[in-house]
């Protein structure tokens, strides 16, 4: 008898050890996902073939930048953030490619492609013992600025490769709905 | 023979063959590990550079059907858009055609530059330099229809930092001699 109910509960056992497993196994996507280096702006934050350093964060209305030679004034019904970074390579030269504004509500802005030509634009290629300064920027919704998180990675999909998280902080809402240090236009011609 | 008897012979047999099956686990695990991984490390492998075969100065070397000899490694300095600590260094290379199936042998040819720490720097397009018409790239030169016996010219331009120059080694990998590449010795070696 005794042995029976030794049985049994080994068996509830194996089931809810079984269960447990089950349920608290990660993802499938979070298993081969990117692997997060966190920071916040000013850290430099270490990914396994480059390093970033966000230096300062700036919004706009417009966009001052250079297309073919002509001036082009770029609007957006949202608003400009222009980040600027400084790369650096680790081990071996590498390319950094991609970057995401992801906002406080989980928004996930990729930069902007409407000034493709501009100089200090990713993609960037960065050589071991020479940093690189790079703008990001993206177009978002005035109401996704604050508590966002920078999503910087080589490639689009950095499956099992470091992705730098680099979290932006609060940043303070004016009665006209935007950020109260936004200027009119920046001008992207000049040098970083 | 008795049922005791029976009993007894079948607890030996089943002990015997348990411990069989623990015993076969030892070669088992392992193999299935091994068979499991071979794509893994084949791709490892096949996929980077890892075991340098050091090519002293002034010598060729067979590598990837082709017989390839550093001729030059020099910075190019006093260009004046680069930051003040960046220097462009030109790696010439001549290499004798023996296989000209270039597009499979030179396959994912890299041409790259190391220094004592094992840092690697790739080719830039930052600073072009001219060149005369024979001379070519790596990858240029898979696509240039050489011949067996012709003898390429090769030009990478690399960005370094000047801290580096005094310890970069050029070295070539192709994929189908991976994971090994060349790593040539200059003069002063």
């Amino acid at each position: 008898m005794m042995r029976k109910l030794a049985n049994v509960v080994l068996l509830l056992a194996a089931v809810s050890l079984c269960y447990g497993l089950q349920v608290s196994k990660p993802h499938y996507g979070d298993l081969i996902g990117p692997i997060p280096a966190r920071g916040e702006l000013g850290d430099t934050v270490v990914g396994r073939s480059f390093e970033v350093r966000a230096e300062k964060v700036e919004f706009a209305r417009k966009l001052k930048a250079d297309r073919f030679g002509d001036s082009k004034v770029l609007t957006t019904g949202g608003i400009w953030a222009v980040v600027t970074v400084e790369f650096a390579a680790r081990a071996q030269s590498a390319t950094v490619a991609v970057a995401s504004w992801r906002g406080t509500t989980g928004l996930t802005y990729d930069q902007t492609e409407r000034l493709s030509f501009t100089d200090g634009l990713l993609p960037v290629a960065i050589d071991p013992g020479l940093p690189k300064k790079a703008r990001l920027i993206f177009e978002l919704r005035p109401d996704e600025v604050s508590d966002a998180t920078l999503l910087i990675s080589e490639k689009l999909m950095s499956a099992l490769d470091s992705q730098a998280e680099i979290s932006l902080g609060p940043v303070a809402i004016g009665p006209d709905g935007l950020p109260p240090g936004t200027v009119d236009t920046l001008d992207m011609t000049q040098p970083i | 023979m008795t049922a005791q008897g029976l009993d007894r012979e079948n607890g030996t047999s089943e002990r015997r063959w348990r411990r069989r099956s623990l015993w076969s686990l030892v070669l088992l695990v392992p193999l299935s590990l091994a068979i499991g991984s071979y794509d893994s490390v084949k791709a490892l492998l096949g996929g980077n550079d890892l075991f340098p075969r050091r090519v002293a100065w002034g010598e060729s070397a067979r590598f990837g059907g082709s017989d390839w000899k550093l001729t030059d490694l020099r910075g190019a300095f006093g260009m004046s858009n680069l930051a003040p600590d960046t220097v462009p260094v030109l790696a010439d290379f001549s290499v004798k055609i023996g296989d000209p199936d270039l597009q499979n042998r030179w396959l994912g040819c890299k041409v790259m530059l190391i220094d004592k720490d094992g840092r690697r720097w790739s080719p830039t397009s930052i600073a072009s330099l001219k060149t005369t018409d024979n001379v070519q790239t790596c990858i240029s030169a898979i696509f240039s229809g050489a011949r067996s016996g012709d003898t390429l010219n090769l030009r990478e331009t690399f960005l370094v930092p000047k801290e580096a120059t005094k310890s970069i080694r050029p070295a070539v990998g192709v994929a189908s001699e991976r994971p090994h590449f060349l790593l040539f010795q200059l003069e002063k070696d």
